[in-house]
């Protein structure tokens, strides 16, 4: 099912794609947040990454 | 033989340009003429508007069949049609950008969401002025101020309105150094403008390059129809982060980028030709396309004021304007406006958090929208 091309439409749309942006970019911020967490895995030194190993 | 003469005369002249020049042609090579000079002489966006304004000029000559199949502005314009060039783009762009002034501060992201209520401003409005749904979408999008974006979903929704979206996005976001500021300080007080922010944490090697990878899966898992651009950002990126492969990183970020650039250029100018631009919606689209900037730019920075009103007064608002993406012009005019009232204010990296969640925020709102009108 898709949104009616009608006024009421892009009123649907327009709610539901604004609300749904907050939710998406929240989620993925909160996948940042684990981020410091990967530091615990190990250190990559950006020389060493340079050199080719 | 006089006669002759004559008549192979007025036969050679009808096959000039000439013959079908008309005022409409005149008026878009002064349009043409007009997006040289701003690149030209006001510096804006001259790596854009230059190329766009020369293929604009010279589609405007008639007689060249430069814009008609078998010419070469003609087969520029088949990577835009074929969705070819902008993820491309995203490629360079990807391997230009740092993303950890985003990954430092999460909570910061969010702005690139609220920066794009003028998507939907002008989509309804659009829609209110008789464009089809599909139309109101693509017009909308240009409130994304993200140009591979806007051609992107202008070409699944409403190819037809490419020249137009496509010089409005380009146009506007290269006019955001006056569009902005205005907007900016009427939304803020002297005080909430001068608000410094806290340093954000230092970002490891690690971490920028497990970004792309992470990024590139949720974007393919949640948003399908947008995942060739964000997979070609995030593919670049990676090749710039994981330093090993400078060359490839190099070629994305400049060499590639450039041939993209003017291809790119020159299939947007030849597709303003008069007849097919000069019409009312063509007023209306631009006239949309600034609602749609002012209404994101507006709505970027009162969400960052509720930010800093529930931080504690620790987010400086004008970082808000920035969430509408078009990085980094968006990043720099909050940078700029911030040290207009304190000149140790140096805002640029905070900007850039929520001007790089902008670029996630508009291809969210663009893929939520093919989604939901049914396009693939």
């Amino acid at each position: 099912m898709t949104v009616p091309d009608t006024m009421e439409g892009a009123y649907i749309l327009s709610v539901i794609d604004f609300l749904l942006s907050f939710v998406i970019i929240w989620g993925m911020s909160l996948v940042l947040y684990i981020f410091p967490y990967l530091n615990k895995l190990g250190y990559l030194d950006d020389s060493k990454l340079r050199g080719g190993h | 033989m006089f006669q002759q003469i004559l008549s192979l005369m007025v036969n050679l002249a009808e096959q000039t340009g000439l013959a079908q020049i008309w005022w409409g042609n005149i008026f878009m090579i002064l349009v043409g003429a007009m997006l040289v000079y701003l690149a030209l002489y006001r510096k804006y966006e001259p790596f854009l508007l230059l190329g766009i304004g020369f293929s604009c000029i010279v589609a405007n000559v008639p007689g060249s069949d430069l814009t008609q199949p078998g010419g070469l502005f003609y087969y520029a314009y088949q990577g835009v049609e074929l969705v070819i060039i902008p993820p491309l783009i995203f490629l360079g762009v990807g391997a230009m950008t740092d993303f950890g002034p985003m990954i430092a501060n999460p909570s910061l992201m969010i702005l690139g969401a609220a920066a794009h209520l003028g998507i939907f401003i002008a989509l309804i409005g659009a829609k209110a002025l008789g464009f089809t749904l599909a139309e109101a979408g693509a017009i909308g999008i240009i409130g994304g101020a993200d140009g591979p974006m806007a051609i992107f979903v202008t070409m699944k929704l409403a190819p037809h309105l490419l020249p137009q979206i496509a010089v409005a996005a380009y146009s506007y976001m290269a006019l955001m150094p006056l569009i902005q500021p205005p907007i900016m300080k009427l939304l803020t007080s002297p005080a909430e403008r001068q608000i410094v922010m806290v340093q954000s944490r230092k970002v490891s090697r690690l971490e920028k390059i497990c970004f792309p990878f992470v990024m590139a899966v949720i974007v393919n898992l949640l948003l399908p129809p947008v995942a060739p651009l964000i997979t070609m950002l995030m593919l670049g990126n990676m090749l710039r982060e994981v330093l090993l492969v400078d060359r490839l990183a190099s070629t994305a970020a400049n060499d590639l980028m450039n041939v993209i650039t003017i291809t790119l250029t020159v299939a947007v100018g030849s597709t303003m030709e008069a007849d097919k631009f000069l019409n009312i919606k063509t007023l209306q689209i631009i006239v949309l396309g600034l609602i749609a900037f002012i209404g994101g730019t507006a709505s970027g920075v009162i969400g960052a004021k509720i930010m800093n009103w529930f931080s504690g007064g620790k987010i400086n608002p004008l970082i808000g304007s920035a969430g509408i993406a078009s990085v980094p012009i968006a990043a720099r005019v909050s940078h700029v406006v911030g040290l207009q009232e304190n000149p140790y204010n140096f805002l640029i990296m905070h900007a850039m958090g929520p001007n790089l969640a902008g670029v996630f925020g508009t291809a969210i709102s663009g893929g939520i929208m093919l989604a939901l009108i049914g396009v693939k």
